[in-house]
């Protein structure tokens, strides 16, 4: 057990630190920051060599990246050239309000789409079956950016039953502030979450559909049906449990994807997460608070892997050993 | 009060015609099948692949697969018509009147389910009033009924974690929960080794005395019609072609296909019992008793030698539990020029292993190979020890041993490019390897799909003589063929030997099988050489009691 932690810790490290040489090396290439930060108007060309020098970046690639990486493992990611902070605290300042709007959604779509799936897969090649799969397609191939303004125009304007965007009232939980503390906050939260939830529902549903329509046709839900089980039953404790490690995998990757990558949702919902952290940041070529993000994010992927590992362990009494 | 009932029958099949719809055309499975099962009593339902008799045992289970129909006829359960009755109705007869074994011990179980709430999930739901705490008593109760040692500690354990024949136990134990009159068993001992089966049908003949639950035994295995069955129904084509008590359909058939059924069934000749006790036993060690004179004439062509093979663990070794047992340990035999010799052993005897190493496809840790007077290095594997393509492989399942998208023609090809070795005075000709075989010229452009299942394992016997191989390893060749089909390619498997001059490694689980092909035998048990010897020295000689016990376990009575 415990080398197999250690051999999962040592893979993360090495993950990270791939990660943070393509990161360093892609955000290097994108151009020079000195330029965002000094006025292009009235700088002289002794302005821009001071704050070059200033920011390290005459160095040679390789003894910046270096300097970098000595500072992340003294806890040092830097301080944003444009917010002056220190990018890891302005990183997770903005986790909140990921972490929010990411379980929200997954927590629509990962019951909606496994119900949507168990029915489909049971009612094979019926209508049912087949009215799902067409909508899981439109699901899977509309846009989001349409989706999200479809959402606002129904939802927001038409209707007007939700906000169309912003973060509105927040309370207070643990120091943080949380929208869905509040009826309000909820209300604001609602469009967004539907918006990322709607594809996973399709994608979760597939899924969840095929491993169904397989386990059917083996032999352990026959023989529960030779002994007298009722479909229900057989569905939810024994089809269902033996199709979950596909499912629990996508639903953990498509956790991660939402905490790092619903760029286009939040700048549409103008909701300050991580994601609209990471593309103003990359625009404006602020590095720290790139890497910063970019760092939290493979963690975040890392940490989601190990948990779904712990759910097959747990799931299945094959993978585990007796003491 | 049941005895009242004894002679009444409890279901009654009357002209029963089932079709199925496929995609191109509809076929008729059953054809007016009519027959009785009575209360307390194992009736045999046995046939070859395609004789439908698995499809009426699903049709008294109310379980056919989509496509099936049933156009004619009727089931009567204590004189409730079946057909008619609602989904929900039969659902409700399911488990409490009439509940099933199939063969496959392994799928049949939920893996993700401790073995214990899959009983008690199937007594609760036949019997509502029970408390969890009376379903697990009697839970445990059943378990004890079929034979699982200690049932509480085995409770909580989960499928894999019990051997294939505990496993069919724990099946049994749950087809019993609801206490049904009829219990369908699907070949309910063909996926297990033959001292196993021996136990399990002993099982179901004692339960269907003590309780007097009727079973319906769908087999393709006249051994386990002739162990446990009182009557015999001998389908074919979907008709039933002859049925009656089962020493009388057994000692005189009336019928010429029950009669072949009968004939094809390889048997074992055994010399009168008190034979093994007047030789002299011979020496303990397994090397000696091989039988001195092949030793001295004939030069082997194979020889292995103290081969040991060890599979590694998970990737992490140092974390498995208890020691683990090398798959084979010291193992060596010989194979002479020109005969066929048996390696016979139980699953997990090493048996297959053994020729996986020989043909070059899987390595051993240690021991030597030599080939025709040339050492190989068997620590490697595939081309770099040189082996591959002077040995071929003939697998189990023909249907799985060739490639669907490949024609035959094309397959076969392969076999004489890889076996001409770039010199084209060595190429055969696939036309008339396939005349030797029995095979028509016109299935060079089908595919496997289109051919039976010994049409499909002389295609693999084919295949691998035109490579021009000096050994055939031949692993279970027929254990997926029906008992008909299995005594040609037996047959042809014979001439090729004696006519060619090819040597054969023959791996069976099936002495009598064995008996009739080989001229040496080794016996296989966990990864070492328990016994080795002449055909006829290991029948009739041979002291060693785990080969008596194996030869004692083919079930039927072939043997009189």
């Amino acid at each position: 057990m415990v080398s197999a932690i250690i051999g999962r810790l040592s893979q993360a490290f090495l993950l990270l630190l791939v990660m943070s040489v393509i990161g360093f090396i892609g955000i290097h290439s994108v151009g020079n920051p000195v330029f965002n930060l000094v006025n292009a108007e009235t700088a002289t060309p002794e302005d821009i060599r001071r704050a070059t020098v200033a920011l390290g970046l005459d160095q040679p690639v390789w003894h910046q990246y270096f300097r970098f990486i000595g500072n992340v493992f003294t806890g040092n990611f830097g301080t944003s050239y444009i917010y002056h902070l220190p990018a890891f605290q302005l990183v997770m300042g903005k986790l909140p309000a990921t972490l929010e709007l990411a379980i929200v959604a997954m927590m629509i779509a990962a019951p909606a789409g496994v119900l949507l799936g168990l029915l489909a897969g049971r009612r094979k090649d019926k209508p049912v079956d087949r009215t799902i799969l067409r909508l899981s397609v439109i699901a899977l191939s509309i846009p989001s950016f349409w989706l999200s303004m479809m959402l606002i125009l129904i939802g927001a304007i038409l209707t007007g039953w939700f906000p169309s965007g912003g973060r509105g009232p927040t309370g207070v939980f643990l120091g943080t502030e949380w929208s869905f503390l509040t009826l309000d906050g909820l209300r604001q939260l609602t469009l967004p979450a539907l918006a990322l939830a709607l594809p996973n529902v399709a994608l979760i549903a597939r899924l969840t559909r095929s491993g169904t329509i397989e386990v059917e046709t083996q032999d352990f839900t026959r023989f529960c049906q030779a002994k007298g089980l009722s479909p229900r039953r057989i569905l939810f404790r024994h089809t269902l449990p033996n199709i979950s490690v596909p499912i629990v995998t996508i639903i953990g990757m498509q956790f991660g994807g939402m905490l790092a990558f619903a760029v286009v949702v939040e700048s549409i919902f103008n909701w300050p997460g991580v994601g609209k952290l990471l593309i103003d940041s990359i625009q404006l070529l602020d590095r720290p608070v790139v890497m910063a993000t970019l760092t939290f994010i493979s963690i975040a992927f890392v940490a989601l892997n190990a948990l779904v590992d712990l759910f097959y362990v747990v799931l299945d009494p094959r993978t585990r050993r007796s003491a | 009060m049941e005895q009242q009932h004894h002679h009444e029958p409890l279901l009654v099949v009357n002209n029963l015609t089932l079709k199925h719809q496929g995609a191109a055309a509809t076929t008729t499975i059953l054809r007016d099948v009519s027959l009785e099962l009575r209360r307390g009593e194992i009736l045999g339902l046995i046939g070859e692949s395609g004789a439908g008799k698995s499809t009426l045992g699903n049709a008294v289970l109310g379980l056919l697969a989509p496509g099936f129909s049933q156009t004619g006829g009727r089931i009567l359960f204590e004189g409730l018509a079946l057909n008619e009755l609602s989904d929900k109705q039969r659902m409700e007869l399911r488990g409490r009147r009439i509940s099933a074994i199939f063969q496959d011990h392994t799928a049949s179980l939920d893996p993700l389910m401790s073995v214990g709430s899959q009983i008690v999930e199937t007594i609760r739901a036949l019997d509502d009033g029970l408390t969890s705490r009376q379903a697990k008593s009697r839970a445990l109760e059943l378990m004890q009924r079929v034979g699982i040692p200690d049932p509480a500690l085995r409770f909580r354990h989960y499928p894999h974690q019990f051997s294939g024949g505990q496993r069919q136990r724990i099946v049994i134990a749950i087809a019993l929960a609801g206490r049904p009159d009829i219990i369908v068993a699907d070949e309910p001992t063909s996926a297990l080794d033959a001292t196993i089966q021996k136990q399990i049908l002993a099982l179901l003949r004692n339960l269907t005395d003590e309780t007097g639950v009727s079973v319906m035994l769908v087999t393709h295995d006249m051994g386990v019609i002739s162990e446990i069955a009182d009557r015999v129904i001998v389908m074919r084509h979907g008709k039933v072609v002859e049925q009656g008590a089962t020493s009388s359909i057994l000692d005189m058939p009336a019928e010429v296909y029950t009669k072949d059924l009968l004939a094809a069934v390889p048997r074992l000749r055994l010399p009168p019992a008190s034979s093994p006790t007047n030789d002299v036993p011979r020496s303990a060690d397994p090397q000696a008793n091989i039988v001195p004179q092949t030793k001295l004439d004939q030069n082997p062509i194979l020889r292995v030698k103290d081969v040991t093979k060890t599979y590694a663990g998970r990737s992490f070794p140092w974390l498995r539990r208890g020691p683990q047992s090398p798959a084979l340990r010291d193992v060596s035999i010989e194979l002479v020029r020109g005969s066929i010799t048996g390696i016979v052993g139980e699953s997990g005897s090493g048996k297959s292993t053994i020729g996986r190493i020989v043909a070059g496809l899987e390595t051993a840790g240690r021991g030597s190979l030599d080939l025709n007077g040339r050492q190989f290095d068997i620590s490697l594997a595939g081309k770099k020890n040189g082996l591959l393509g002077q040995i071929q492989m003939i697998f189990q399942d023909p249907a799985m041993s060739l490639n669907p998208r490949m024609s035959i023609g094309a397959a076969l090809e392969e076999s004489v490019w890889f076996g001409s070795r770039g010199s084209p005075s060595d190429r055969q000709d696939v036309g008339e390897m396939m005349d030797c075989l029995g095979l028509p010229r016109s299935l060079l452009l089908s595919f496997p799909h289109q051919l039976s299942g010994g049409q499909k394992q002389r295609v693999c016997i084919a295949r691998a003589l035109l490579a021009n191989p000096s050994i055939i390893v031949a692993d279970e060749p027929t254990s997926a063929l029906d008992v008909s089909v299995q005594a040609d390619i037996v047959r042809l498997l014979k001439e090729t030997v004696s006519e060619r001059g090819v040597s054969m490694l023959f791996i069976s689980h099936d002495l009598a099988l064995v008996q009739d092909l080989c001229s040496e035998i080794y016996i296989f048990r966990d990864g070492v050489v328990e016994d080795a010897g002449s055909a006829d020295f290991i029948f009739s000689k041979s002291q060693n009691p785990y080969t008596r016990r194996l030869i004692d376990a083919r079930p039927g009575r072939f043997t009189h």
